[in-house]
This record gives C-alpha cells, structure tokens and sequence, in this order.
C-alpha cells in the first residue's frame, strides 16, 4: 500500500473552520451527510484495514535501500578498457534514473502547490516553479535528445558539444 | 429442493384423498398425478408461435466457453494466491541498513512476490554483473588475440619466414653437386 506522504514537503495551510454557531432548530444536512458516508464507507474500510494489518504484522519483513559504489567515469577510462567501459556504463545508467526520478519528486512538488492554491498558484508557488524551471532546463540539458538508446558515450558527445558552444560563444 | 419434494408430494396426497374438481385452484399448481384435459394451464401463452431461424451458435458458444474455461483454469488459482500474498503476508517496510550488515540481494526489494521470484528464480544482480564483465572479458581477449594474430601474421609474411609463412624453394635432392668439368657451372 503506498504509504502517506512527506507533510513537511507539502504543508497544508492552517484550518479555518468557524466554532459551531447554531441559531435554528433544523438539523444540519452536512452532519448528518458526513455521519452517513463515516459509518457507511470510512468505518468498514478502516476496520477492514486494521483487520489485515494485525494479520500482516505476524509475518513483517522489511527491505534497504541499495547504495552502490562509486566507479570510475567514462573519462578516467583507459582506451579499450572495456571492462571500465562496462562499470562506468552501468553508473551512468544508474545516475540517469536517479535524475528522472528527481526530476518527477520536482514535478509532484509543483502538482501539489497548484492543487492546494487553487487559482492563485502563479503567485503562491513562485518558488515551485523556479525549482522546476532550473531543474527541467538542467535535464534537458543534459539528457535532453539523447532518445532510446541513450548511452554514457552519447551523453559525454552532447556535453562535449554544450562545452564547443560554450567556448564558441565565449570566444566571439 | 427437500421442501419441494415434500410440498410435492402432500399435494399428491391431497389430491387422491379430495375428489378432483375442474375450479380446484389450490391443487392445479401442483397436481401430476391427474391430467385434466378441459382446462389446461397455459403458460406464457400469447402471441403467435414462431420457429425461428438463425445460423448455429454452437461453435461460437463453444469457443466463448472453452476461452472461459482455459482463462479460468490458471487464473483462479493465480488470483486466490496474489489476493491472500497481499492479505496475509504484506509488503516489506523501508529501514535504515543496520551497521556492518550486507542484505541479501532479495531484501532490496518491496513485494513479497518479487522478493520470492528473486531469492529463488533469479540470479542475484551481482551475480549477473560478474557474468557480464566475464562475457566482456572473454570476447576483450578474443579480440586481442586476433588483433596480434594479424601482427603476427604480417610480421611473419614481411621477413618471409616463420612457422605460418615460408617461401618455397627448390627441393635440396635436385642440386647435382657432383664434381662439374667446369668450375662455373
């Protein structure tokens, strides 16, 4: 089951429900509405739940996070190391999903402000979306075009082409 | 269906003992014993009676039920052990990797299923990683071979001697070196 999210990365805003005030004698259909869907929906799912989780915790087990060690580069390679080829490959591929994958945790930031400002997310979520400007322009950048069969190689030629252009563009 | 029967089978008891008459509605539901011939109870009986004429489903029925049946036959089983897997054995939780601990490679993983299809199918991703580099390894020194082959090969063809290349020359029995008349021969 996905497990709930980080409340420190997306705060909620404080709640702003006013004190119960009744003037009438009526009862409040959005009481009684709520009461309905928590006894009819939220009291079964919940108790179902806590069924199966006093099932699970007889038989819990748990799992790392793998952290694997640095090699060297494509750069610090020997020629015709294929052996070096190899491992710095593997790195690069591994460096790759790990961007994308911060890439997708900026994205779900931006997703949240907008959902919780509501219309006035161009305004509120400025620091979002400087976040996620910098680091999609940094991706493109670097893994931009590189398409199916982006390689290590392949990204070391297009960084090799970002540096000609930058030294073109310095040198003019 | 007990019941049935036995409701059944006291009407049949009620009709032998009550003489049978033509209005008795109570027993007409349930009466076999005694067919009645001047007021039948018609069922769903209006409109006019069509024989209807339509290609043979037979074939298609069959296809549809043999699909069914092929579908089901792994599927339920599939289905009833993914269900009670996620029900009674749940997902691993993410810890901290405790001091001087290497994890099995299958602890890396979420779902007890993977974790499973992992401890016991697969090779560990180490393991695999090594096989690769060996692959590498093996096809790197084929390929040095073969390069110094050549070199080798062209050295050998250069000084026109060595044990992959030699020039032909005449056979030594056919040189006469008997004592010639003139000393230029």
């Amino acid at each position: 089951m996905p497990s709930d999210f980080d409340k420190d990365a997306y705060p909620e805003p404080p709640r702003q429900t006013p004190v119960v005030d009744k003037k009438t004698a009526l009862p409040n259909p959005a009481l009684i509405l709520s009461k309905l869907f928590y006894y009819s929906v939220d009291l079964p799912v919940t108790t179902f739940r806590e069924v199966v989780e006093s099932i699970q915790a007889k038989n819990k087990s748990v799992y790392y996070h793998q952290k694997f060690r640095r090699v060297p580069d494509l750069t610090q390679c020997e020629y015709g190391d294929y052996l070096c080829y190899y491992e710095a490959e593997m790195q690069w591929r591994r460096d790759y999903k790990v961007d994308q994958e911060i890439v997708k945790v900026i994205q779900e930031r931006l997703r949240a402000c907008q959902q919780r400002e509501g219309h006035s997310y161009k305004q509120n979520c400025s620091k979002e979306i400087e976040q996620f400007d910098e680091v999609s322009k940094n991706y493109t950048s670097r893994y931009g075009d590189l398409g199916a069969y982006a390689s290590g190689r392949k990204c070391l030629m297009k960084q090799k082409e970002r540096m000609m252009e930058a030294a073109q563009k310095q040198n003019d | 269906m007990v019941g049935m029967s036995l409701l059944r089978s006291v009407a049949a008891i009620a009709a032998r003992l009550t003489p049978v008459k033509s209005g008795n509605a109570a027993t007409n539901l349930l009466v076999r014993t005694i067919p009645r011939t001047e007021k039948v109870a018609v069922r769903w009986g209006h409109g006019k009676k069509m024989f209807v004429i339509k290609p043979t489903e037979f074939y298609d029925k069959r296809f549809l039920r043999l699909l069914q049946f092929y579908i089901l036959l792994t599927g339920i089983p599939v289905a009833i052990i993914v269900t009670s897997v996620n029900l009674f054995i749940g997902e691993a939780e993410l810890v901290e990797t405790p001091e001087g601990y290497e994890p099995e490679h299958w602890e890396y993983y979420k779902h007890p299923i993977t974790r499973w299809i992992t401890r016991n199918v697969f090779d560990s991703p180490v393991k695999d990683y090594e096989k690769m580099m060996a692959a590498i390894q093996i096809e790197k020194e084929k390929a040095d071979m073969r390069l110094a082959q050549l070199e080798v090969r062209r050295h050998m063809r250069r000084r026109g001697d060595g044990p992959w290349f030699q020039i032909e020359t005449l056979d030594k029995n056919l040189i006469d070196s008997s004592p010639k008349a003139t000393p230029d021969n």
